[in-house]
Order: C-alpha cells, then structure tokens, then sequence
C-alpha cells in the first residue's frame, strides 16, 4: 500500500492518470470512473441486485466476451488465410492439420460464433420478458437488434469462407433469398456477389464484409449499446 | 455585442427572409448533399463490376448423331440439361432450381413414388418431370427452358435465351 502511494505521488503516475490518490470521499471514488475511458462504461453506482448472476444471466457480457474471443481468433486466423478461391479451401484444410494449434483457433472461432449467436438471442429474450425495451430504453432496443442482425450477418459471411460444398450452396441458396427482395432485390444479389454466380469477386466481398466493415459496425455499436445502458438509468 | 443584437433583432423581425447566415448554411447544406449523394453513386457504380469473367452463356454440343436417343447430358458449368427424345426432337433444360438455385439432379429411374423419370433437388426436395414442370414444392415454377438450335450438326445452346413450352423442342 506505502509503494503504492508513493507510485501515485509520482509524475509518470498522475500524468495517466488524472484523479489524485489516496482516495478519501466518495466523490474521489465516482472520479476515478468518470476520469478514466475504460471505466467510464461503468456506472458510478449499481444497484445491488443489478450484479446479482440471476437477475440478467450476464447474458450482455458473455455476448461481448465471446465477440472479443471471435476478434482476437479472427485476427489469428486472418494470417494463415487468403481469401481467392485456389487458396481458401486449401488454407482451411492447412489451419486444421498443418499449422500448430491452427485447429484449436478455427474451432475456437467456430464455436464461439455459434455461442455468440445463441447468447445474443437469450440476451434479447431476457431482455424482452423483463420489458426492458420500453422507455427510456426503446433506442437500445433497436441498437440490440441492429447488433443481432450484425451478429447473423457476420455468421452468414463467414460461412462461405472456407470455400467447401456447404458454403457454396448455403451461400447460393441465402443470395437467392436476396433476391425476394422487392424492386433492388436482384440488384442487391449482385452487388452481393459481384455478379451473377458466386465466383471470385464474391468470396473477396465476404470476406471483406466479415473481417472489415461488419466487426467495426459491431465496435462502434456496442460502445454506443453500453453508453446508453448507463445513460438510460442502468441495467434493467 | 453589436452583431449579436444585430442578428437578434433581425430574427425577431423576419424569421423568413432570407440573410446572408441562411444563404450560406443553404449553400453550405446543398453542397454537402450533393458531395455525399455523388459519393455514394460513384461507390455503387464502384461496387459493380463491368467485367466478368463468368461462363459464356451459349455453348455447343454435338455432333447429334454420337446423342443417343432417350439420354440426357448434363453440363456442369451452363448447369443445363441436354434431352434427347426418341424422334430426334432435342431440348434443353435449366438444373437450376427455381427455388432457391441448387443444382437439380436427373433421375432416369424416378423418385418418390414416381415411375417415371424426374429431376430432384437436393436442396429443399422440389421435384420436376422430365419437362421440368413441378411434381413436388417448394419450386414455385417449372425449370427454365433455353433455346436450342441447328448449326452445322451440333447443337447450340443460349442460356441467355428462355423460350416458352411451345417453342422448346428442336425437331430434326
């Protein structure tokens, strides 16, 4: 504790860190949370039973934890593979039984996919039983579903990468759905696809919609998702 | 201080005439739209590819004589099957389920329940006859029929072209 304070009493200290220690009021205490940008997603002050593991199943947080899982295997994953149609079935194959521990990292990635989407959804169940959608949380609400359905496409884009039969008609079967879409359906299928057929210009498209654009919609909105929980009154 | 009161008793004064500050806030707002509104047309014509290097869509197969009668040739690439019938009349259908576009497969000897032949899908379990009219949902119509033609003694296929019922026997 002594080390500790001295460190505190420091230059290098307080220039990162900007309220002053030791603390001794509650007020020092709520400004350690707002001063800092990795605490401020936290409030200031919870209720107790909002901790409790029954009162949300921290369904929320499981859902966030296994999409930095999914980040860090997919930044991992991204190293060994390429996304042109010669290489991704041979580069999957080569992460499953060529690379060290390449299997362990795609099955990690897999399987927390899978679990992310099952969180999601009972995390939108949990949600909706207990009414937590009405106001002044209705704009979260639609946040959370513009979350889910980021969370299905990038399961969706992401399982043509592999390259294999069951990419290949999951993905020609999904396009076709697409293309019900009434006046730009079929536009949209080919904006999709980079053409008629899946080819080479679509694998790229996914790939890039997985590993780019769909993850940095996920970020922003998740930040946005857990400001609002603290500026709406908190967990509910 | 004097523009502000300036300002302020303007406003209270005409609220729609137009000044300088609504001029160009107008001129500002138009500008920017018109930016974003090209930037988004160039992304769009962007994301469209002008070349493709996609199969051709009309491709030939042949010579007819080496087609025996009542056999059925399948192309993967086109996706398309080539019927030959017993009095030399050839057509050629889609594999492409109108469903939701798997691969159909032609079964001479049928399937489910049917004795003749029939085309399955894998996909979602529409079936066709050997016309492509629908046995058996979820297809919501029958296969595409394309238009086959003489030339020399082969035939040529456009999959580019779909021809009605009436008009997808070749007779030779």
């Amino acid at each position: 504790m002594k080390i500790l304070n001295n460190l505190a009493k420091t230059k290098f200290w307080q220039s990162v860190f900007r309220t002053k220690l030791p603390l001794s009021t509650n007020l020092d205490r709520s400004l350690v949370i707002f001063n800092s940008l990795t605490l401020h997603i936290h409030p200031v002050k919870v209720r107790l039973r909002a901790i409790k593991f029954s009162y949300t199943f921290y369904l929320g947080m499981i859902s966030f934890f296994l999409f930095f899982v999914l980040i860090v295997t997919g930044v991992l994953l991204m190293l060994y593979y390429q996304p042109a149609i010669p290489h991704a079935y041979r580069n999957m194959k080569d992460l499953e039984y060529v690379v060290s521990n390449g299997s362990f990292l795609r099955n990690m990635h897999r399987w927390s996919a899978h679990l992310m989407v099952i969180s999601v959804f009972l995390h939108m169940l949990r949600v909706f039983y207990k009414g937590a959608y009405k106001p002044p949380r209705e704009f979260n609400w639609i946040i959370g579903i513009v979350l889910l359905v980021s969370t299905l496409l990038l399961s969706y884009t992401g399982y043509l990468l592999p390259y294999d039969q069951l990419s290949y008609w999951a993905v020609t079967v999904g396009t076709n759905i697409v293309q019900y879409i009434p006046v730009a359906g079929k536009e949209i299928r080919f904006l999709l696809l980079g053409g008629n057929e899946i080819g080479e210009y679509t694998l790229v498209r996914f790939y890039v919609l997985h590993c780019v654009v769909l993850p940095l919609v996920m970020i922003l909105l998740i930040a946005f998702h857990f400001w609002r929980i603290r500026k709406d009154g908190g967990l509910l | 201080m004097m523009e502000k009161n300036n300002s302020g008793m303007k406003k209270s004064n005409s609220e729609n005439k137009i000044n300088r500050r609504k001029f160009l806030i107008s001129l500002g707002n138009t500008a920017t739209g018109i930016v974003v509104l090209g930037g988004i047309g160039v992304t769009f014509e962007y994301l469209t590819p002008n070349v493709l290097l996609e199969i051709p869509k009309v491709f030939k197969i042949g010579p007819i004589n080496s087609i025996q009668p009542n056999s059925v040739i399948f192309e993967p690439e086109q996706r398309t099957f080539v019927v030959r019938e017993e009095q030399g009349s050839f057509y050629a259908l889609s594999a492409v389920c109108t469903h939701l576009g798997c691969t159909t497969k032609w079964n001479d000897i049928g399937a489910a329940g049917n004795s003749a032949a029939v085309i399955s899908c894998p996909c979602h379990g529409s079936l066709f006859n050997k016309y492509g009219e629908v046995l058996q949902g979820p297809a919501p119509r029958t296969l595409d029929k394309y238009r086959v033609q003489l030339e020399d003694d082969k035939l040529v296929i456009n999959t580019g072209e779909k021809v009605s019922e009436d008009e997808m026997i070749l007779k030779v």
